[in-house]
């Protein structure tokens, strides 16, 4: 592990602390999995790490962007 | 300038590999882990941004800037009056199917910069004859 030095404002450090707090960790465990999928995971195609970054739940989004978009019926 | 080795990418293309839930996601995972070319407009840049900001939020559409940003060999076309005239000749051609200006401007480039290669899950960018990557790949 390499220690690091962070600063965050008051009101982000007291929303870290208690959002670990919620969720059983510590608060630099907090930060470390907060960070981790903003790191791209193949240094050589950093664009990768976007894939798949949203989950609409919708099977057929790409084809729907027009609905979305413009409010046509497709 | 786009070569013969280029594929142009359609919003639905970008929405299929971002969104996980997408069932063309498989696929464009596949094709964008190592691009050829590619080529796109501005106006599907900005119907990215609002799909994101329309389906997510703010943070959600800047990511999708910052993606276009890191993606290699990408060219963005800018639409001037030009493209919107040849678009709109496009939108007069197929008229009678419910089009939009970023569908026929993509019809258009891919007929002037004589691209074979389609990225897209929206059969209205067939329109112009080139057939789409999800027809061709299984």
């Amino acid at each position: 592990m390499i220690r690091t030095q962070i600063s965050l404002t008051k009101e982000e450090y007291r929303l870290a602390r208690l959002e670990a707090k919620r969720q059983g960790i510590s608060l630099a465990e907090f930060v470390r999995r907060t960070l981790r999928p903003n790191l791209p995971l193949d240094t050589s195609r950093p664009w990768m790490r976007f894939v798949g970054f949203v989950e609409s739940g919708d099977a057929n989004s790409s084809q729907k962007i027009d609905e979305l978009i413009y409010g046509i019926k497709t | 300038m786009a070569s013969k080795l280029s594929a142009y990418v359609d919003t639905s293309a970008l929405i299929a590999l971002l969104d996980k839930s997408d069932s063309f996601h498989p696929l464009f995972s596949r094709l964008f882990s190592d691009p050829p070319p590619l080529v796109t407009s501005s106006l599907v840049v900005a119907e990215g941004q609002g799909w994101f900001l329309r389906r997510f939020d703010t943070n959600r559409s800047l990511q999708f800037l910052t993606f276009l940003e890191e993606l290699p060999n990408l060219t963005i076309f800018a639409v001037g009056e030009t493209e919107i005239r040849e678009g709109q000749r496009v939108l007069q051609k197929f008229s009678d199917q419910t089009l939009t200006l970023t569908d026929a401007v993509g019809i258009s480039m891919l007929k002037k910069h004589k691209i074979r290669r389609c990225w897209s899950t929206d059969r209205h960018l067939s329109l112009g004859g080139v057939p789409l990557i999800t027809s061709l790949v299984d």
